[in-house]
């Protein structure tokens, strides 16, 4: 098989993802007041209503049509405030009514888009687009903007879940029996359906990557692919580069995580240009992913579309949601990571990576605000411009602190660190009172006594000597120690500084500011 | 004195009177059924125990000196599709012989909180799919007023309990008629009040759209209590309605100057048998002769009111029907050796002939292709009719119609199903509307000897119209004979 570059080259991938995303942070499921949970005993999370109990019926939760048009009007959709439930029928024992309440034609949300910004080496699947399109301004790497369209968000239930006893990896194939847990029956789910406009499957991933982020944002869900809270299904066809058609598709399923997402899709592209290639047809059918293998594997082939027997839920009256319900649930929407991204690079003169990763981790963009809004006050007093004390803290956040945070498994909010602390430590390397070497030491200690960094300084002695006098005294006095090696640096050895600067250090014991003492000796040897 | 020809507010001044105690009546209420029910199976459980409980709280209050609450020590009966923790639920299938529900229907719940001794669960049609009880996995309910005959369905045991002095009041549900059309055949009163009045929580669906629980007795003004006591909003059914309609305050403020509906073309459509044809004009002229005005109305839609309502009702009832698979609860098939296998068995043998010719015609309506052609368009039919009862009901206040075509007919001889169905024609048309109806009795037929009276028709939520002219025209009817002439009667004095 060839390699996905090679096939990209004479083919075009057309892919369309479908997210399903549980809205986890709900308190109650979608139609009964049953608690949200994951990970407790098999039927512990259930009543008459998720069991499907005959004569039950559905209540709807206000909370998820709020996160719905939430998630909505983040992805640039309409929103449509005369839509309904409609039931679609199928037998499987993970749903216990045989029915799964899901949306009709028309969704909650309709008609909607996200801008992906595709650089560096995600770029290189498309190089053909390089260029192509305008990216921001202050985005300095190459690479290319596109918009992928999304057709609608509607709002279902999840079905429970079967484990299958017997078998091998937990799959049926082979499995003498199944249990049924419907813990997860009945939790609101959100289905976002795309166009297919994804091309390659580096933008699949900065897809889901970028809604991952909205989703987390808006904090409708904990958005955990592990734990499938997060689930995405992709659609994947082949055409020739430059014809019109779309080609055969099939439908790729068990792509748990952003790397997986890719890898998958990306074998599956080269499988079907090999079938396509050695004159096969493509079957329209469901695929899984096998990661451990990295191959796909047929699940079943879909010869006529399924019939489901959609109907209008008669339990369910149909909404008309007010402009007031609308408005008010716009009110909550929150700054998203675009908007955070670009005043980062406005405010701030982020670089445009740091603003991106900043923007796109919920945590570290609450952390990095609260750090921002509220400086303490220090002496020597704030520079006018935030800036260069904003850089650094965003610099700490995005290596000292993630790094940390990646070792030790925490998340932001179980260390000890707080924005003002971080934000205090920021000015104080930022103002040049201490090294970086040494603002990685009292990091360190932050970390383990959650003390405030001045305070760590001051405990510690570790105070840069940034006095000009004084660092002007001590470099007055190796100069006259060391008269040989001054006239060998004034004929041209200027390499020499760097042991002018080494004694120095030694007599302020590795406390003098390494900038000042170089530049009072640049200043001393050649006259200024 | 004799417990079947005691009124709720009889049962209510005894208890107060201290003639008889909670305890006593709820024996003497069992004792009958043990004796009479033999002769016509409207009971498939008693619940004695909850029975006794029940009375026993509520001497507990008489003696405590609390106010009595609506239904108290009012023997009651509840069609075997409501839930009622610690009975069984079987909706009269094979399906569901075992099964037992971990909660109560709300309008089962609100009868025992209004002080009701809840007797036990009542035969039907197999999951309401039917008009004479011959669906019923258990065997057939007798009609008390000749046993060779049928009782109605699909709240069969609902009206024969009633007519039989087995309860005092029974509850029901009407998809199509399944109230009404059982109390015309037993010569009760059935009320199906409008679409949203009591909650559907708790209730087997048959079609969610259409069906309504409602209540039978042997007079307006029980009936009126009963609906009192369980009509009103509940959290947990999004169609419940928020009105709290008094409708025990309406009985009395007679018909006068109230406008009567009559709809002369569709009864012409249809072909009326005498009994019935001469209970109307004669209900018709009591009313007159009490101050109502008769408006000549039309609706001109009804009569497609039939076939819009075997669209909806199979398609809506094959998806209910769906989580009945023997997987959670349920008849499970032995040795199935797959799972489709495990379905298809389960079904096939666990339901009844009719319920598997609803469900298959549901499956096929809502089928891709079918459905344009057949289920929006019902969906249109029904917002015609719907519109046509609006018109009417700009005219008039309520409507008179008779409930059936005819009265009770015998076992067997109506065999096949589209004639069946035909049977309810009447009363369908405010099933698709939403519209309350009620039958009244007026007597028994001069050619049958058996049950007649009329139906009475009200505008969307509001009942209270169908109360007043009901109760009315029931004050014209003072001598006729409520109760069947059914078994003995000996064990049922206090």
């Amino acid at each position: 098989m060839k390699n996905l570059l090679a096939v990209l080259q004479d083919w075009e991938a057309v892919i369309g993802l479908e997210v399903h995303t549980e809205l986890t942070s709900l308190n109650t499921k979608m139609f009964c007041s049953c608690p949200v949970a994951f990970g407790e005993e098999p039927n512990t999370l259930v009543c008459p209503v998720c069991l499907g109990l005959p004569g039950t019926l559905p209540m709807p939760n206000k909370a998820a049509i709020e996160s719905i048009l939430l998630a909505g009007m983040a992805t640039n959709c309409s929103i449509e405030q005369r839509t309904m439930f409609y039931r679609k029928n199928y037998f499987y024992p993970d749903i216990s009514s045989n029915y799964q309440i899901t949306q009709g034609p028309v969704a909650f949300c309709m008609r909607g888009w996200l801008d992906l910004h595709v650089t560096g080496k995600a770029a290189l699947e498309r190089e053909d687009r390089l260029g192509t399109s305008e990216l921001p301004k202050a985005c300095a790497s190459e690479g290319y903007a596109t918009r992928i369209n999304i057709t609608r968000i509607h709002m279902e239930e999840d079905a429970g879940k079967l484990i299958h006893v017997g078998g091998a990896d937990g799959r049926i194939t082979g499995a003498s029996h199944s249990l049924v847990d419907y813990n997860r029956c009945g939790t609101p789910l959100i289905e976002l359906v795309t166009e297919p406009d994804l091309r390659t499957p580096e933008e699949a991933r900065l897809f889901l990557q970028s809604l991952r982020q909205i989703w987390l944002t808006l904090g409708i869900s904990d958005c955990s692919m592990e734990e499938g809270s997060l689930r995405c299904d992709g659609n994947v066809s082949l055409r020739r580069r430059g014809e019109v058609e779309f080609g055969t598709k099939t439908e790729l399923k068990n792509m748990n995580s952003f790397k997986n997402l890719h890898d998958g899709l990306a074998y599956e592209i080269c499988r079907q240009a090999d079938v396509l290639e050695s004159g096969g047809c493509v079957l329209q059918e469901t695929r899984h992913w096998e990661p451990a293998s990295k191959h796909t594997t047929s699940m079943r082939v879909k010869e006529t579309a399924d019939d489901y027997r959609y109907v209008p839920d008669p339990n369910l009256a149909p909404f008309d949601l007010s402009d007031d319900f609308v408005a008010s649930v716009r009110t909550q929407l929150p700054e998203l990571p675009d908007e955070k991204r670009a005043r980062y690079v406005d405010s701030f003169a982020l670089p445009y990576a740091d603003a991106v990763s900043l923007a796109g981790d919920v945590e570290l963009a609450a952390f990095f605000d609260e750090g921002v809004k509220r400086p303490v006050p220090l002496s020597p007093p704030l520079s006018p411009s935030l800036a260069p004390q904003a850089l650094k803290l965003a610099n700490l956040l995005l290596n000292d602190v993630l790094a940390y945070l990646n070792a030790s498994g925490l998340t932001l909010s179980k260390t000890k660190l707080t924005p003002q602390g971080l934000m205090e430590l920021a000015q104080l390397i930022a103002e040049g009172t201490l090294s970086s070497k040494q603002g990685k030491e009292v990091f360190a200690l932050m970390l383990e006594s959650g003390e405030a960094p001045q305070k760590i300084v001051e405990q510690e002695g570790m105070q840069q000597v940034s006095d000009a006098q004084s660092l002007e005294a001590i470099a007055l006095g190796i100069l006259e120690q060391f008269p040989d090696k001054v006239s060998e640096y004034q004929a041209g050895k200027t390499g020499l500084l760097g042991l002018f600067v080494g004694q120095a250090m030694k007599a302020t014991q590795g406390q003098g500011n390494p900038k000042l003492i170089n530049e009072t000796f640049v200043r001393l040897l050649e006259g200024g | 004195m004799n417990y079947p020809q005691l009124s709720v507010a009889a049962i209510r001044d005894g208890l107060l009177a201290r003639q008889f105690s909670a305890q006593e009546l709820a024996k003497v209420a069992l004792d009958t059924v043990k004796s009479i029910d033999p002769a016509i199976h409207a009971y498939l459980e008693l619940c004695p125990e909850l029975a006794h409980l029940a009375a026993e709280k509520l001497d507990a209050a008489l003696v405590a000196g609390t106010e009595l609450p609506g239904l108290a020590g009012v023997p009651i009966a509840y069609k075997d599709n409501m839930n009622l923790q610690g009975t069984h639920t079987t909706c009269a299938s094979k399906m569901l012989e075992n099964y037992q529900s971990p909660y109560t229907a709300t309008c089962v719940a609100k009868t025992l909180e209004a002080g009701a001794l809840p007797l036990g669960k009542l035969n039907m049609d197999e999951f309401a799919f039917g008009s004479s009880s011959e669906t019923s996995y258990f065997g057939p309910t007798l009609n008390p007023w000749d046993l060779k005959r049928v009782p109605g369905g699909s709240s069969s045991g609902s009206a024969a309990a009633v007519a039989a002095g087995l309860a005092t009041v029974t509850l029901g549900s009407d998809t199509g008629g399944s109230i009404r059309q059982p109390a015309a055949f037993c010569g009760v009163v059935g009320f199906k009040p409008s679409y949203g009045v009591v909650s559907r929580y708790g209730v087997v669906a048959f079609g969610s759209s259409l069906d309504q629980v409602g209540a039978l007795g042997r007079s307006v003004n029980d009936v009126a209590a009963t609906i009192d006591a369980i009509s009103g909003l509940d959290p947990l059914d999004g169609t419940s309605q928020a009105l709290k309609a008094v409708y025990s305050q309406t009985t009395q403020l007679g018909v006068k100057g109230m406008r009567i509906g009559v709809v002369t073309a569709f009864m012409e459509a249809v072909d009326v048998e005498a009994d019935i044809s001469t209970a109307f004009t004669g209900a018709l002229a009591h009313l007159e002769a009490l101050g109502a005005e008769i408006v000549e109305i039309t609706l001109p839609n009804a009569k497609a009111a039939l076939s819009a309502y075997y669209v909806i009702g199979p398609s809506e009832a094959f998806s209910n029907m769906s989580r009945f698979d023997g997987i959670r609860y349920g008849y499970q098939n032995e040795g199935a050796s797959c799972l489709d296998e495990l379905y298809e068995q389960g079904r096939a043998n666990g339901f009844g002939k009719e319920t598997r010719r609803r469900i298959m015609l549901g499956s096929y309506l809502l089928s891709s292709g079918a459905y344009d052609t057949y289920y929006y368009p019902a969906q249109q039919v029904r917002t015609l009719i719907t519109q046509d009862y609006h018109k009417a009901f700009e005219k008039v206040d309520a409507l008179l119609t008779p409930t059936t075509a005819r009265t009770a007919f015998e076992f067997g001889e109506v065999a096949d199903p589209v004639s069946m169905y035909l049977s309810d024609i009447f009363t369908i048309p405010s099933n698709i509307a939403g519209n309350g109806g009620m039958h009244v009795p007026v007597g028994l037929g001069k050619e049958s000897g058996l049950p007649v009276g009329v139906q009475i028709t009200g505008p969307q939520l509001k009942d209270e119209n169908i109360f007043r002219a009901a109760a009315a025209l029931e004050s014209c009817y003072p001598s006729i004979a409520r109760l069947a002439p059914v078994g003995s009667t000996e064990g049922s004095a206090l």
